[in-house]
């Protein structure tokens, strides 16, 4: 799992690519963790390149979209592959955590009002 | 120079020359712990294996048996491995010492030494030494911890299945280290009827078990006949939203009517159940519609329900993910898909045969790599 971050336009993005599961989860929450301790209130997760994951690796996502919802903040999972997006369904996590198309229309789904 | 070592620890120094072995006793006399003496390699084996020392200096070139020797049979024996070996010798060459350390040992110091220097790594080696019992202490401790949670937690899961008119049960349980978040309950309802909750906590280990075990206490303490399966999971959700954060548990409730052969469920989070269907010799997953893992928090909305009929020979399996999420060695999971080939098997027929193909085709699968998450399974057939 490699997982990246930028900040544009008042935009913390995350890449993750690989497999998030038990193994990588705490790596991966670390560094969400520590990006969000900034005042940021928009959050995207670009998961293009996510092959795998797991409950352990919904924990992350889940903790993230927690903490924007303390700060009244917004967040949106973008590009999701067919198998990813089915764990999101089954999981029921859909209705937890906005889920985008591309990383063009998360960034749409952030700006709104 | 200071040090934490104390008089229970002990020293073997093992040298064939009287006078080498007098000035090694003269140097060490001030580091703090009982010092013993072996004068050749069997000496040395055999005080060793009694006295456990801490630490062993050992000269390489001795008659009979050689240092090296000592020190491949001190590392052979499991009751010697652990004890830090270091080689003192007037060999030399850099092929000496390597093979030293080759041979497990953790210094290799030249003759003639530097007092002061043999103190200081003497030192330095008692320390690294007690350092790793202590931590080995502790893990034991803790594994001995986990241990009493483990079977505090097999308490908790039903002591035996019930006996239910037309529809046999068998159950699997593993946990993937000693204490773990899956649980199981089966419940009689009333007459002909039988409510089986299967749950998996985030994570596992002691976190897991904990909410495992509050999820059990809770499903218990349900005042109501559980015979609505949404009901039992927005009561459930609700105590475990004020204790989960920032975990979760998936849960799957699912009310069997033996008269009508009928099952309804409701599902947070949790793997979709799986049906195979007798007449049609086919398996497949049970789609039922679902709501997000409990304790995150309350369902604003209904939880669905989704009732599916059984006939004779159909056999029912609910299961947590640690079994679809098995890897093997090429990282690969083993899936909903393998799953449903051996629930499909044509060549048994009870619940037990049937977990015992799924278990036994999971294995040939994971080929020898362990599991890192817990595994429950339940299957029910109805009787033909």
């Amino acid at each position: 799992m490699q997982i990246t971050q930028k900040e544009e336009n008042g935009i913390v993005s995350f890449s993750i690519k690989g497999r998030l599961d038990a193994d990588s989860a705490p790596e991966a929450e670390k560094v969400v963790k520590e990006a969000l301790e900034g005042p940021t209130n928009r959050v995207l997760f670009n998961l293009g390149a996510l092959e795998y994951l797991s409950s352990a690796g919904l924990r992350v996502l889940l903790s993230a979209a927690k903490e924007m919802r303390r700060r009244d903040g917004k967040i949106v999972l973008c590009s999701l592959n067919e198998f990813v997006k089915e764990i999101f369904e089954v999981s029921g996590f859909q209705s937890l955590i906005p889920i985008a198309e591309s990383v063009e229309s998360g960034i749409k789904v952030l700006s709104q009002h | 120079m200071g040090n934490n070592n104390s008089d229970t620890e002990s020293i073997l120094l093992v040298d064939d020359n009287p006078a080498n072995l007098q000035i090694l006793f003269q140097t060490l006399e001030g580091v703090g712990c009982k010092l013993l003496i072996a004068k050749n390699g069997q000496g040395a084996l055999s005080i060793a294996g009694k006295a456990l020392p801490d630490l062993i200096l050992l000269d390489i070139m001795m008659p009979d048996i050689d240092g090296y020797e000592v020190c491949r049979q001190l590392k052979s024996n499991p009751a010697t491995a652990d004890i830090p070996v270091m080689f003192l010798s007037a060999l030399v060459d850099t092929e000496d010492k390597v093979k030293g350390f080759h041979l497990g040992a953790v210094d290799y110091i030249t003759k003639p030494f530097q007092p002061d220097e043999v103190i200081a790594r003497v030192n330095t080696h008692l320390t690294i030494h007690r350092l790793k019992r202590e931590v080995e202490s502790k893990k034991d401790q803790l594994e001995h911890e986990l241990e009493v949670v483990s079977e505090v937690q097999r308490k908790l899961l039903p002591k035996q299945l019930p006996v239910i008119d037309g529809f046999k049960l068998a159950v699997s349980y593993e946990t993937s280290r000693y204490a773990g978040g899956d649980y199981y309950d089966i419940i009689e309802i009333s007459e002909n009827r039988w409510g089986f909750l299967i749950a998996d906590a985030e994570g596992h280990s002691a976190p897991a078990a904990v909410l495992m075990a509050m999820t059990c206490a809770l499903f218990r303490a349900y005042s109501d006949l559980p015979t609505d399966p949404a009901a039992v999971l927005h009561y459930l959700n609700k105590h475990l939203c004020k204790v989960a954060d920032p975990s979760f548990m998936t849960a799957l409730y699912a009310v069997y009517d033996a008269k009508r052969q009928t099952m309804r469920v409701a599902r947070a989070g949790h793997p979709l159940p799986m049906i195979y269907r007798s007449s049609e010799k086919k398996a497949f997953e049970f789609d039922c519609p679902g709501v997000y893992p409990l304790g995150i928090e309350p369902y604003e909305i209904e939880i669905p329900v989704a009732e599916i009929k059984l006939g004779p020979g159909d056999r029912f399996l609910i299961y947590t993910d640690g079994l679809t999420e098995r890897f093997n060695s090429d990282g690969e999971t083993y899936g909903e898909e393998r799953l449903l080939i051996p629930l499909a098997t044509e060549r048994a027929a009870t619940p037990q045969a049937i977990i015992d193909a799924i278990l036994g085709d999971l294995t040939n699968f994971a080929g020898g790599r362990p599991a890192d998450d817990d595994q429950a399974l339940l299957l029910g057939i109805v009787e033909s």
